[in-house]
């Protein structure tokens, strides 16, 4: 293939997503406008209204970090997360039905450890920093019954029939989807959180746990990507899985799975411009509830997450 | 076993108990600075000890010495850096001249060059990569309008004095005099990747706080994002071949332990070697939190110097703009 050929298909690959670009910096000329000239003008007011505070704001990472922490302790120890971990304001509840993933691949067993370590460590962080305003940990559906939050995920995304259970626990591929599942959304989450965080040292903070949680995710498709090429079938599951978020969490695209761009692979779900996507709280939770209505529970939170921020969007 | 692993885990935790101690003191001292009681008054080591309840109170701002426009400038050089190196190493040609004008010495690109990839992924993996840095250089471009600076000079050769075999040298990859070729194979242009990918994130993780205006703040982080998943992309991949190819992984943890030679005392950077059965796909501190690296202590690195110096390394005549003076360590 000629250098001229990759050429056109990278251009052809940022045109494709030139709309969301265009749309980029519409909103930007409006904050231009909204605020005095220039950007170096605080753009602040447009936030203004009913912010969330940062222990609100916290508190909702926190309910995410819950899961992904049970998630992976489940697949890499066959327990969910210590009880000193679990305490706090709000409905207490447990982490229900996972177990330890049998894994033939050593590289992602030691893989699973590693996330497990992070997301265990990022519970233990956001909690002390709430301190006693910390919320407890909710009831979490990590289980497989066909009825349960893996399993209508799954189903959603066309990777399962009618009746039929998902165990991210069976296999290794199957693990890796699971955690496909997570990843993105955590990124999404954190980015769409930023502008919403007052205190620079907490901004900063996050600003780290977005990093980490981006790195897990990068980790999560270029394992999904390589193990693909010998089973397509990863590849395609991804795309499922991504159309399904998407189909959730309103309509503009906000998510991507791993299939080719081109002759370029698709590693990083980004914009035109080359940016991460954000989501609001709402969208967030539209995903971890596996709802596109407005609700305060379902999915992998069946008593809703702890805390203010608890409705998902009506999209 | 299940209690081995679980060991494993708090010890590795442990290990890294200095490091998050440091993030507890600059917390405090944070809160020394804002009035009243905050959250961080909660950070607090001891999970028994009653915490004062957490209103948390807006810190301010500490005093704004850079405008955002310094800051997205001081990112855009950077994107210049990695957008060159991966166009040159996927397409064997540079970024369009269109997009490197502006403020300041525009400069030439020297010694980049095409790899002849073996293993199509990793291919694919640069074409991606390319395509990615090229649309932050314009991103950050447009959104700095006329402000923005020109690229300035930059050195990505594989010239014996060059920047990547300095690099290369300072980590023992290669003996003095020697040349490392970050385009000579798959590997070394991993490796050559590597050097960079890190890097960005701290910088971007670092700079966040110093962003006032909440439409960049989030763009930012949108490009902490990316290269948090670059990073990620690169790591991967190394320590997937690391199991066939050993040197793979130390030589990662080699230039790690370079950049941290460079960048001051405290450990802001890890190799990818395993530890306790696990990977270490994602350099973090003991609260699984990324590093930062203050604007100096990233220039120490592209600049290759301990030193305070407002050029080197990679970027022969220094970088444009306000915020181009590397730390002394």
């Amino acid at each position: 293939m000629t250098d001229d050929i990759l050429a056109i298909e990278t251009l052809e690959r940022r045109a494709k997503r030139r709309e969301e670009r265009r749309d980029f910096f519409r909103t930007l000329g409006a904050m231009a406008a909204f605020g005095s000239a220039g950007f170096a003008a605080s753009s602040q007011s447009a936030l203004a209204q009913s912010a969330p505070s940062d222990g609100d704001i916290l508190n909702f990472a926190l309910n995410l970090e819950y899961l992904e922490a049970n998630f992976y302790s489940y697949a890499v120890f066959g327990t969910p997360i210590d009880t000193k971990y679990t305490s706090g304001s709000g409905n207490a509840g447990t982490a229900t039905g996972g177990r330890k993933v049998n894994f033939t691949d050593p590289v992602v067993a030691q893989y699973a450890k590693e996330i497990a370590q992070d997301e265990i460590a990022h519970v233990d962080f956001l909690r002390k920093n709430l301190g006693t305003a910390a919320v407890a940990q909710p009831a979490i559906d990590v289980g497989t019954d066909p009825n349960g939050a893996f399993s209508s995920a799954a189903r959603a995304a066309g990777l399962i029939g009618g009746g039929a259970s998902f165990d991210p626990y069976s296999s290794d591929e199957n693990f890796l989807l699971g955690a496909f599942i997570f990843e993105d959304v955590g990124v999404t989450a954190y980015k769409g959180a930023a502008p919403l965080i007052t205190s620079k040292t907490y901004l900063e903070a996050a600003a780290g746990i977005l990093a980490v949680e981006a790195y897990h995710a990068g980790l999560v498709r270029t394992s999904l990507y390589r193990k693909g090429i010998a089973t397509p079938a990863l590849i395609d599951a991804t795309e499922a899985i991504s159309d399904a978020r998407d189909s959730l969490d309103g309509s503009s695209d906000l998510d991507q799975g791993i299939a080719n761009i081109g002759d370029a692979s698709n590693i990083v779900p980004l914009d035109a411009n080359g940016l991460a996507y954000s989501r609001t709280t709402g969208q967030v939770l539209n995903i971890a509830y596996l709802t596109n209505m407005a609700t305060a529970r379902g999915g992998f939170f069946p008593n809703g997450v702890n805390g203010t921020i608890n409705m998902s969007a009506a999209n | 076993m299940k209690d081995d692993l679980m060991l494993e885990a708090f010890e590795a935790r442990a290990r890294r108990r200095d490091q998050r101690r440091g993030f507890l003191r600059a917390a405090g001292s944070m809160a020394v600075v804002a009035a009243g009681a905050s959250l961080l008054s909660a950070c607090d080591d001891d999970d028994d000890s009653p915490a004062p309840t957490p209103t948390p109170t807006p810190t301010p701002t500490p005093t704004p010495t850079v405008t955002d426009g310094d800051v997205l400038n001081f990112a855009l050089n950077l994107e210049y850096l990695e957008a060159q190196f991966y166009y040159f190493a996927a397409f064997g040609s540079g970024l369009p001249s269109g997009i490197l004008g502006g403020a300041g010495t525009q400069g030439a690109v020297t010694g980049g060059r095409q790899v002849a990839f073996t293993d199509p992924l990793i291919a694919r993996y640069a074409r991606e990569i390319a395509a990615d840095e090229r649309a932050h250089v314009e991103f950050l471009r447009g959104a700095i309008g006329t402000t923005a600076v020109a690229q300035p000079a930059i050195d990505i050769g594989s010239d014996a004095t060059g920047a990547f075999s300095a690099a290369a040298q300072a980590a023992g990859l290669i003996p003095a005099g020697q040349s490392f070729d970050p385009y000579a194979s798959d590997e070394n242009f991993l490796l050559g990747a590597f050097i960079f990918e890190d890097v960005g994130v701290t910088a971007y993780k670092g700079a966040s706080p110093l962003i006032t205006n909440k439409t960049f703040l989030e763009a930012a982080a949108g490009i902490l994002a990316a290269e948090a998943y670059h990073a990620a992309l690169v790591r991967t991949v190394l320590y997937g071949k690391g199991v066939d190819t050993p040197s793979l992984r130390t030589s990662a943890d080699k230039i790690s332990d370079a950049r941290d030679s460079l960048d001051g005392a405290s450990d802001k950077d890890q190799g990818i070697s395993p530890s306790g059965g696990a990977s270490n796909i994602v350099p973090t501190d003991a609260d699984g939190i990324a590093y930062s690296r203050s604007t100096g202590e990233v220039l120490n690195i592209v600049y290759l110097t301990k030193l305070a110096a407002q050029k080197g390394g990679f970027f022969p005549n220094g970088l444009n703009g306000s915020l181009n003076s590397s730390m002394a360590q």
